[in-house]
């Protein structure tokens, strides 16, 4: 036999021996991978929420507490200084009363009126009907840049339709853009212009949604008015929606406010249209102090989410869903 | 199993182009072939000048062999150049050279890391005095920190003129050869024009920053700040600034002058509503264009017989490379940016000023003279060019915050909330706060 060697073969019961192990190994490995393997399908979704979401929510927190500009070398860790430096600061304060001013006007435009305008349009039938849904609609598709841009030229205090308008109608012209009472309401005026569409179709299709069995069951049960209609029927049964639109114009709605604020205004006049995601910006990307913005930013974070909560727990009870 | 492998090769591919996107080699291609590429931050969009930029980065790259320039447009002007210069040292990969505005040269000189110009000057063999021999003394000193460091080489250079409609002027009675040249002129105008045809007099522009209204002051022998042997001391609630914040504030209030965004005063004033507009020269195409009658322009008006004293606005170019050899190529382009080919082009595509003294006489930028001569409009703001001084920066990390107190005061005189020396007051005590 030479140099040829190998192992002599196993004696039958341990060969059987060895396949039991084997396939326990593999039964192992199994019940290994099929623990691992939820989140192996979950990696797409969970790696990029990592790395974009929390990731930048950790570090946010970290140089909260850093006085630093994100480049320079000498970073200094401040501890609570810039929280306490915010809480004491009047222009903070005003952020923060003018982003509660911005939420229920935007919740007015945003959320009541279009409800009604809605309502209204489902009480009229064809052709005008299928005119107004996309007439509403229109401005959605455009840019809230590009909105900015064509109110910047209809408010213009001398030369802007709006003020030729209103006075024809024996109102004195109005200082849009520079008046600080009106100047806020001008950005809400602009993000409501570009979001109302998208709100009436989807309060639309709320307001559609709801049987007309019961409609005509209140209707004979003696609830014959509209405003009756909508209190009783309508608003309850189309609350899913209603919450829905809600959250999206309170969480969303000063996100979007910003694009007006930091085209047209800058925050000013003197801090007047200012809000809380404006001031994270200002302070990171105006003033460059990274630790100052991002506190800001942990604060702005801790409110919205104690709103979220609230909606969470208060508002998701009292909500009507279909199935 | 099969499976099991087949996600985990997924998986491992994923990982690999995460990880491979994070370290992507930033460093310089060709340095094997002797080619030394830098990279040029600008500010100039398409319709600011940026097909100009183009034009003279090109020459300069058909001219050179061993060095190639790649240029980059960063949006948002010069607020944004240097967020994106933060981000892109956070990231380790800097700009080669890059425009920086005026106004941010002490907050660069403090927090980013460059090369002081006169260092990469200095490399230079066959002309190293470059600096001196060509610009004046007062135009290199915009690009100085407040520590007295010069950070870059002034380039883009603009200043503030005051823009006139000579049909008003003539509708009121007023000789349109002779405009106002002070500002008690330019408040008795604006009545005439007020009264007698219900027009704005005058629009002083108001962007987010304070340039127009420094140079007011400083006309009027204010200023910011006063160094005060090493101290550096608050004055804008001095009288002088004072004075002239009250003075346009009444304006406002009596009507004479209108109050509102810079994009309304400039459409208002082209539609024939404002007879004065007190503004940059830089503006100077985008006014043109939107004036439908006889547009001129004088130089800043004085208060009473005090010197005129403005800021300059624009650019200085600002070096990041650490690498000598790279250093010595960002000299080169520079140099280039500054002949007097380039500045023919640079002027003409933007309206900035050329920054160096005699390109006009020059053969080589004959193209220039031709363009001032055919431009009557940018006269006034180049015979005030010995009048320019640097804007003033407010120092340290809080600076950039310390002018935005001053703007939020600027809008509560404006809006008529609070009298100059209440609103100046306050303001002056928060900026002492910020610059502790």
């Amino acid at each position: 036999m030479g140099g040829l060697s190998y192992e002599p073969m196993a004696s039958v019961p341990a060969r059987r021996e060895l396949e039991k192990k084997s396939e326990k190994d593999w039964v192992d490995r199994m019940k290994a991978f099929q623990k691992v393997k939820p989140f192996l399908y979950l990696a797409p979704a969970l790696i990029p929420i990592a790395l974009f979401i929390y990731y930048p929510l950790v570090k946010s927190l970290q140089i909260s507490f850093l006085s630093w500009n994100m480049v320079s070398p000498n970073r200094k860790f401040v501890g609570m200084d810039n929280y306490s430096y915010l809480l004491q600061n009047r222009e903070f304060w005003n952020s923060v009363w003018n982003t509660g001013v911005y939420t229920v006007l935007l919740l007015l435009l945003l959320l009541v009126s279009p409800f009604f305008v809605a309502y209204a349009v489902t009480r009229i039938s064809g052709r005008v009907q299928a005119f107004y849904k996309s007439a509403i609609f229109v401005p959605t598709v455009l840019s809230l840049a590009v909105s900015s841009i064509v109110f910047l030229w209809l408010f213009n205090p001398i030369s802007g339709s709006v003020n030729h308008l209103i006075a024809l109608v024996g109102i004195p012209p109005v200082n849009w853009l520079s008046d600080p009472t009106w100047a806020l309401i001008s950005m809400v005026i602009i993000t409501s212009w570009k979001t109302f569409g998208y709100h009436f179709i989807l309060l639309l299709s709320g307001i559609l949604s709801v049987p007309q069995d019961i409609v005509e069951a209140a209707k004979i049960d003696g609830v014959s008015s509209s405003m009756g209609l909508i209190r009783r029927i309508y608003v309850p049964l189309s609350s899913g929606t209603l919450l829905f639109v809600f959250v999206m114009t309170v969480v969303f709605g000063i996100q979007w406010s910003f694009v007006p604020i930091q085209m047209l205004t800058n925050g000013g006049p003197d801090q007047a249209t200012s809000h809380l995601v404006f001031t994270v910006y200002q302070y990171a990307f105006q003033f460059f102090k990274s630790g100052l913005a991002s506190a800001a930013a942990v604060l702005t974070f801790l409110v919205f989410s104690g709103l979220i909560v609230f909606q969470a727990l208060v508002m998701e009870r009292r909500v009507h869903y279909e199935n | 199993m099969k499976s099991f492998f087949h996600y985990s090769a997924i998986g491992v591919s994923i990982a690999a182009l995460l990880v491979s996107g994070c370290s992507s080699d930033s460093s310089s291609t060709g340095e094997a072939s002797g080619v030394t590429t830098i990279e040029f931050w600008h500010v100039n969009s398409n319709d600011w000048g940026g097909n100009e930029v183009k034009k003279i980065v090109d020459n300069f790259n058909a001219e050179n062999k061993s060095i190639q320039v790649v240029s980059k447009y960063i949006p948002n002007q010069y607020q944004g150049v240097i967020q994106q210069a933060q981000a892109a040292i956070a990231g380790g990969n800097p700009p080669d050279v890059s425009m920086m505005g005026y106004n941010y040269v002490s907050y660069v000189n403090g927090s980013l890391p460059y090369t002081p110009i006169e260092e990469v000057a200095k490399l230079d063999e066959k002309e190293p005095n470059f600096i001196k021999d060509n610009f004046l003394p007062n135009v290199v000193d915009l690009s100085r920190a407040d520590d007295g460091k010069l950070v870059g080489l002034s380039f883009g250079l603009s200043n503030p003129v005051l823009y006139y409609n000579a049909d008003m002027l003539k509708q009121v009675g007023w000789n349109p050869d002779k405009p106002p040249a002070t500002w008690e002129e330019i408040k008795e105008l604006s009545k005439k024009v007020k009264d007698q045809t219900g027009n704005y007099g005058l629009y002083i522009q108001e962007p987010p920053d304070n340039w127009a209204t420094f140079a007011l002051a400083k006309s009027n022998g204010g200023n910011w700040l006063e160094k005060n042997g090493k101290e550096l001391k608050v004055t804008v609630d001095s009288p002088e600034v004072v004075e002239v914040y009250q003075m346009i504030g009444d304006m406002v209030k009596e009507k004479l002058a209108f109050h509102g965004k810079q994009e309304e005063g400039q459409q208002a004033f082209g539609n024939g509503k404002i007879a004065m507009y007190y503004t940059t020269i830089g503006r100077m195409g985008g006014i043109k264009q939107q004036s439908k009658f006889d547009l001129r322009t004088s130089k800043s008006p004085t208060f009473g017989s005090k010197p005129r004293s403005i800021p300059a606005g624009g650019n200085t170019l600002v070096v990041f490379s650490k690498d000598k050899k790279k250093q010595k190529a960002a000299w080169e382009f520079i140099k280039h940016l500054q002949s007097p080919e380039s500045l023919a082009i640079w002027v003409q595509g933007t309206g900035y000023l050329p920054p160096r003294e005699g390109v006009e006489k020059d053969p080589k930028g004959a193209d220039l003279k031709k363009f001032l001569d055919e431009n009557p409009l940018m006269k006034p703001a180049i015979e005030q060019k010995d009048a320019v001084v640097q804007w003033a920066n407010f120092p340290g990390d809080n600076g950039l915050q310390a002018e935005q107190a001053l703007i939020d005061a600027r809008d509560q005189i404006l809006n008529g909330t609070s009298t100059a020396q209440d609103a100046m007051s306050k303001a002056a005590a928060k900026i002492r706060e910020l610059l502790k």
